[in-house]
Formats: structure tokens, C-alpha cells, sequence
């Protein structure tokens, strides 16, 4: 399959055009003598909203690093392939960057820069996406609703502000370029209920609007569920469950799961 | 009181700093670091006992006794203590901070941290020089009492101006401007005391009085000692006191910040983005700010000797040594740490496209604008002859074009989060390779210079530094860049230095 090229990404024109499909081969991640990671094969296909469920330690937030190639892998590969303008195309995301530009990412507060208030890193994130001003302001009305007032306008760095507000700061962060990829660890995280909920209805419109492809790992299991047209299961590094959406067998065996009452 | 428990709080709390102190991961990481400490102190400890030797020796047939004149001069010894500090003490707000929320009352702990102050290994160091001076000096007039009342003399002396400089230290952390108060009190003692007029020996002679109380157990000299040190003692508790809010809640910092978008800086495009990152960098994170303005201190300072004093004006050599030192100084300090500051958003960057690359792009036109300033102050030695235009704009190209693409290769290497608000001094961060970079980029334009002067001239030399500046500078796109993929190739261990030392 052909690498994207830089004047393949400029000349694509819409983004609508661009699907996004992930597949992982033969991943393995250790620290020291203890394996975090060991996934043979897993594929994600564009549109999903993939929900990432585990007990602390079961491999999630590493899964997304190496993903985003922020960490590397001791085996294997992930593949971010797609479709532009009818042109199959994929890449390595350890080996290319042409990826980044159509991904958007928020797992900790090592993405924010800290220093700058909410207002002054949309813009920077704007900028360096190719955002105008006026097509900043439209977008981050979209967005009204889940910062409640709280985040705009407070002439406070992002340093000083409380987890939650981070926290949304983060998540807008990754979604402002629309990306076709986005993925979030444990969005829900710090949020109060209206936001948790405001958070919700984002990501389910965001992925209706956008066919955008979505991962999202979450201790919520009620939210999760609610969202996610796929969810699958991590135990110390290994996939042990793929469901589809499939509420009567999916709510029940998660929770027994989780309870401690079966093993999968 | 329960005196066990109190005994084990403190044991399992000296432990704790114990282990705080070897598992950091800069300690770990940096066994160069470590024996050059150990060498250092090493040598510091011969010297010392060789000085305290050849003090006896020097002052022996004088007017005073050899001790009154090490006696007298207290203040010195003092004030060169009251500097050494900067780099070495740690105030202990921030270690009061973990043990907050234990069932451990606050007071027992700042007096924990205060006494482990007072009781440092630090403060006895000075003994490498008073004991062998002491045991040539003292016995002989006063006796072994003598020897014991001088050497516990000085190291009260020694705890006393620890929490001396502690205080300050907890006041210039709130506000630099702090750091006018010793000094106007070191220069009015000093000025006072010393120079005022030629007969002026009160201190030298108080001092003198003052130890010799020491060495007779004379109790007016304890109670003067003890009477400077409750004091600061006291103080200081309550200073560390109300530090520890100030580092719970960080009320320090949260200020109402005026949003800017330095408008005039999206002309740059994309690049002018990172430029605002980078004065907003400096103006609002305390470490980055006090980086830059020690280098700016510096730079200035040597661009004043440089400008405005006829110091080196019989020294041609010198005058260009200091003329190319106006200019890289600053780049060298600032930019020994070059992404250390970003590695508390390193993710961030790294999950969008070429972002670090635009970033030192930003980084390398900051620091060229910087030199604007040393070139300016050039402009009157030009006028005045002292040197020529060539050598000046030689010096600026040399700077742009050879010692920051330099400094810039530490990007590649560099892997420790510094912690931008951080207000603890935390010695030996610096890892071996920014040791020998920055010693590099210190000592090559130097030598550089040297070599080109010595064996061509004043004029040629600068020709050739301008003509290799000039190439540096024209190819910055394509080092940079160079620099920008070595970092990819080295990225996933950098991620990890950097998420390891945040």
C-alpha cells in the first residue's frame, strides 16, 4: 500500500473524502520483565466509536500511547489506512507524521501547555492547524454548552484552573481541527454529571457529523456503554473481549466482569 | 511529649529525604555528575585544609594573632558562605507539603526540616579549613577548650547565616526584588564597617571579640549567637509557615492573566505561533524567567565592561574575547536546557506534525533577536575605535552561525523535564552532556578566537568568523532540520526522560 504523501494531503482537498481505519499486528510492550501490552491482531474501522474498558494496569492508556507513537513498541505495528479522493493509501504511525494531522489526541495533562490560558491555546492550536479566527469562535460555540462558563474568559492560565476544567480544555484541544481520528483516555475523568453528559452528546454527534473514528477508554461503564458502538475488554495487556453493540449480553457480561463474578 | 515517637517521625523523615534525594531520576541517571560532586568536594576539602594552613603561616609575625585576622574578617567568610547557598540549600516548604495531610502536626515538621537545616553536613564544611588552622592557632593561647569553643564558634556562626539566607532566599522566591535588601545591608555593613574611613575596625575588632568569646566560653558570646539565631529561627518558621499555603494552593499564582495575542507576530505565520509560545514562556514560568534574566544579567554586565570602561583597552585580544562573550553568553545559559521546558507538554507536541521542528525554528529566531542587544552595545566602542565593525558583526554572525547551532544540538540529547514554576533550588539537574556542551560552547569561540587572532590578526580573524557565521546562519533550515530528525530518531527515550522527570 503507498505511504500518504505531503502533496497527496495538500491536494486532497475535503477531508470528508478521508476514512480511517486503524489495524494493530502482533504488538508487545514491556516495562522491565513484566508485558503491559500483547495484542496479536485488532482492527478498527472508520466511524467506530471503539470503547476501551479495563481495571487499572490492564493496558489501555499504553495501547493509546503507542497508537499515537508516543511510546515504542517492542513488536509489531499500528496502521492508520484510509481512503483519499478513491486512493487507498496507508501508513505506520511510527514511521510517518502525515497521520498527526488528522488525529486528535487527549490522554494527560502532558498535551496542555500550561502557561497559556484556555483562549490563547485554542488559538495556538488554531494557528498551527489552519484555522482562521472567525472559523475558531464558530467552532468553540459548538463547544459552549459542555464549558459552562467556566473555561472562556476567566483570564486564568490552564495551570490554575481546577481538574475539570483541564480537563474540557484538553478534550477541545483534540476535537478544534475536527479530526478524523480522535481519541480520548478516560474523558469522564474529573468532569462534573452535566458535563459528563454534555461530554456524551459531543462525542455521539461528533462521530454523526464527522464519521470520525473514536476511542475512548473510560472506568464509566454507564457512559461507555451509552456511546460506544464497539467495547472492548482489557486484561493485563490482552483483548479478551470484542463486543459489538449488543446491549442485553454486553451490559450484563461487562458488569459480571467487572464484579469479579466470571471470568471471560 | 512522647519522645519515641517524636524519634521515629524524625527517623523515618530524615529517611524519606534521603531517598527523595537518591532516587531522583537526574541522580540516578548521572553518574558523571556524581563523581565530578565527589571530586569536587574532594578538592574543595584539600584546598581548604591547605588554605587554613597557609592562613596560620601568612598571618603569624603580624600585629594581631594569626585567628584575629580570620576572626576579623567574619564577614567575609560569611558572605561567600551567604552566595555558595544559591546553588546548594533548598528551602522546606515544599518537602512540608507531602506530610501535609498526615496525621502529623505542621509545626513538628518545619521544625523537623528547620533543625536538618541547622544540623546540614553543609555547615560544617567550612571545618576542612578552620580545624587545621584552629589546631595551629588557637591551642597555644587558649588551650584544647580554646580549640573546641573556636571550631563550635564558627559553626554556629555557619547555622546562623543558614537560616540568615533561608529567609531571604523564602522572600526572593515570592519576589526577586527581595534580593535588593541583603544587598544593600552586605554593602552598608561592608561599606560601614570596613571602608568608610581609614580607621574604621569596629567590626574587624567586634568580630575579633566576639570569637575570642568563643574560645574563653565567654557566655555574652553564646547568648549572641543564640540571640541571632532564635530570632531568625522564629522567623523563618513562620515565613515557611505561610509558604506552605502558598505551595498547597498555589495563591501565588493564580493571577488574573490579560489574554495577548501579540498580534503583530501573526505576520510570522505559523512560526510567529511558536515565537509567542516562547515569550510567553519566559514571561510566565519563574524558572524560564529567571534562566533568561541571569543570562540577560550577564549579558548586559559584559556588555557594560564591554561598552562603558577602559578595563581592557590595553588588551586588544581581550577586548574581542569579551565582545564575542557579550554575544553567546546568553545563548549558552538559556539554551544549555534547550526543551527541557517543553518536556512538560512533549506529548502534546508530539501527537501533531513537525511541531518541535517549527518550534526550535522559533526558538533559534528568539535568540538571534536577542543578540540585537549586545550589537547595539557595541555601536560606542565601534564609535570610540576600540573595535572595529567587522570584528562586532563578526562576532554576532559567529554567535548565530557556529554557537547556537551548538547549543542547539543539546535538543537531541537533553531528556529532564525542568518544573516550570519549580521555586526550589535543586542542585546538579544539569546532565554530562549539557555540562560538556555548554563548557563547549564557553570555551571554543575562545580558543577559536585565539587561534585566529594569533596566527592572522584582529581583521582577518573577524573576516573569518563573519564568513563562517554567514554560512551557519544562511544554512539554519537545513541544521535545524538535521537536528529536528536526530530528535525523532531519539524521541521515544526523550519521551520517556521527559514523562520520568516531570
Amino acid at each position: 500500500m503507498p505511504i500518504w504523501t505531503a502533496s497527496e494531503i495538500q491536494d486532497r482537498g475535503s477531508t470528508s473524502h478521508i476514512l480511517m481505519n486503524i489495524t494493530i499486528e502482533n504488538l508487545t510492550k514491556s516495562f522491565g520483565e513484566k508485558q503491559v501490552l500483547n495484542i496479536d491482531h485488532y482492527s478498527i474501522h472508520s466511524g467506530e466509536i471503539i470503547g476501551l474498558v479495563g481495571n487499572n494496569g490492564a493496558g489501555k492508556t499504553t495501547l493509546f500511547r503507542i497508537i499515537l507513537d508516543l511510546l515504542h513498541a517492542d513488536t509489531g505495528c499500528v496502521t492508520i489506512d484510509g481512503i483519499i479522493d478513491d486512493k487507498p493509501v496507508a501508513c505506520d504511525t511510527a514511521e510517518s507524521e502525515e497521520w498527526k494531522a488528522y488525529t486528535g489526541a487527549f490522554v494527560d495533562a502532558g498535551f496542555l501547555i500550561d502557561y497559556l490560558t484556555p483562549e490563547e491555546y485554542f488559538r495556538f492550536i488554531a494557528k498551527i492547524s489552519g484555522i482562521s479566527d472567525e472559523m475558531l469562535r464558530d467552532r468553540l460555540l459548538l463547544f459552549d454548552s459542555f464549558m459552562n462558563g467556566e473555561v472562556l474568559g476567566q483570564k486564568t492560565l490552564i495551570r490554575n484552573l481546577s481538574m475539570g476544567n483541564k480537563q474540557k480544555v484538553g478534550i477541545i484541544g483534540a476535537m478544534l481541527h475536527h479530526p478524523r481520528l480522535l481519541i480520548l483516555d478516560e474523558p469522564f475523568n474529573f468532569l462534573d454529571p452535566s458535563s459528563q453528559l454534555a461530554m456524551k452528546y459531543l462525542l455521539e454527534t461528533y462521530s454523526k457529523e464527522h464519521h470520525a473514528t473514536i476511542m475512548v477508554s473510560s472506568h464509566n461503564l454507564a457512559h461507555t456503554l451509552d456511546i460506544c458502538t464497539r467495547i472492548t475488554l482489557l486484561e493485563h495487556g490482552s483483548i479478551i473481549k470484542d463486543y459489538d453493540r449488543d446491549y442485553a449480553l454486553l451490559t450484563s457480561e461487562i458488569e459480571a466482569y467487572f464484579k469479579g463474578n466470571i471470568s471471560i | 511529649m512522647d519522645i519515641p515517637y517524636i524519634r521515629l517521625l524524625y527517623k523515618e523523615i530524615s529517611r524519606n529525604q534521603r531517598i527523595q534525594a537518591r532516587r531522583h531520576p537526574m541522580f540516578e541517571k548521572n553518574m558523571v555528575m556524581k563523581i565530578l560532586t565527589y571530586i569536587f568536594i574532594a578538592f574543595w576539602s584539600a584546598y581548604l585544609i591547605f588554605l587554613g594552613v597557609l592562613a596560620h603561616v601568612l598571618f603569624s609575625d603580624t600585629a594581631y594573632e594569626s585567628f584575629d585576622w580570620i576572626d576579623g574578617g567574619m564577614v567575609w567568610f560569611l558572605l561567600i558562605d551567604f552566595l555558595a547557598r544559591f546553588a546548594m540549600q533548598e528551602t522546606p516548604a515544599q518537602n512540608v507539603k507531602q506530610y501535609k495531610l498526615l496525621n502529623i502536626p505542621t509545626g513538628f515538621l518545619l521544625n523537623t526540616f528547620l533543625l536538618r537545616m541547622g544540623l546540614h553536613p553543609y555547615n560544617l564544611f567550612g571545618a576542612f579549613f578552620f580545624i587545621p588552622f584552629g589546631l595551629l592557632a588557637i591551642p597555644q593561647f587558649y588551650g584544647l577548650g580554646g580549640l573546641c569553643g573556636f571550631l563550635l564558634g564558627w559553626w554556629v556562626m555557619f547555622i546562623v547565616n543558614s537560616y540568615w539566607y533561608l529567609l531571604w532566599r523564602t522572600l526572593i522566591n515570592r519576589n526577586i526584588l527581595y534580593i535588593i535588601a541583603p544587598l544593600l545591608i552586605y554593602a552598608g555593613v561592608i561599606y560601614f564597617g570596613i571602608f568608610y574611613d581609614d580607621n574604621a575596625q569596629w567590626l574587624f575588632l567586634a568580630t575579633i571579640h566576639l570569637m575570642r568569646g568563643f574560645c574563653l566560653w565567654n557566655p555574652l558570646s553564646w547568648l549572641i549567637a543564640i540571640g541571632m539565631a532564635i530570632p531568625l529561627y522564629i522567623i523563618n518558621y513562620h515565613l515557611q509557615k505561610s509558604a506552605i499555603y502558598v505551595e498547597i494552593a498555589k495563591t501565588d499564582m493564580v493571577k488574573q492573566v490579560k489574554t495577548n495575542n501579540m498580534l503583530f507576530l501573526d505576520k510570522f505565520g505559523v512560526i510567529g505561533e511558536y515565537l509567542k509560545l516562547e515569550i510567553k514562556s519566559v514571561m510566565r514560568n519563574l524558572v524560564v524567567r529567571k534562566q533568561f534574566i541571569y543570562g540577560t544579567l550577564c549579558m548586559l554586565m559584559l556588555c557594560v565592561l564591554f561598552s562603558f570602561t577602559d578595563v581592557y583597552d590595553d588588551m586588544p585580544f581581550m577586548r574581542i574575547f569579551i565582545c564575542i562573550y557579550c554575544f553567546t553568553c546568553i545563548g549558552c545559559m538559556t539554551l544549555s536546557s534547550v526543551m527541557c521546558a517543553e518536556g512538560n507538554y512533549i506529548d502534546g507536541l508530539m501527537v501533531r506534525k513537525e511541531t518541535v521542528l517549527l518550534l526550535l525554528k522559533a526558538k533559534y529566531y528568539f535568540q538571534c533577536l536577542i543578540l540585537i542587544v549586545p550589537l547595539l552595545f557595541s555601536i560606542m566602542p565601534v564609535v570610540e575605535g576600540k573595535i572595529n565593525l567587522l570584528a562586532s558583526l563578526g562576532c554576532l554572525l559567529f554567535t548565530s552561525g557556529v554557537v547556537l547551532p551548538f547549543m542547539f544540538q543539546l535538543a537531541v540529547y537533553n531528556d529532564s523535564t525542568i518544573h516550570l514554576n519549580e521555586k526550589l533550588t535543586k542542585a546538579g539537574r544539569d546532565t554530562k552532556i549539557q555540562m560538556i556542551m555548554s563548557g563547549a560552547a564557553l570555551f571554543f569561540p575562545m580558543l577559536i578566537m585565539y587561534i585566529l587572532v594569533s596566527l592572522f590578526g584582529n581583521d582577518t580573524a573577524a573576516v573569518v568568523m563573519l564568513s563562517v557565521g554567514i554560512v551557519g546562519t544562511v544554512l539554519h533550515p537545513l541544521w535545524l532540520r538535521n537536528i529536528y530528525n536526530r530528535f525523532m530518531q531519539r524521541r521515544y527515550a526523550n519521551m520517556d526522560g521527559f514523562r520520568n522527570s516531570r
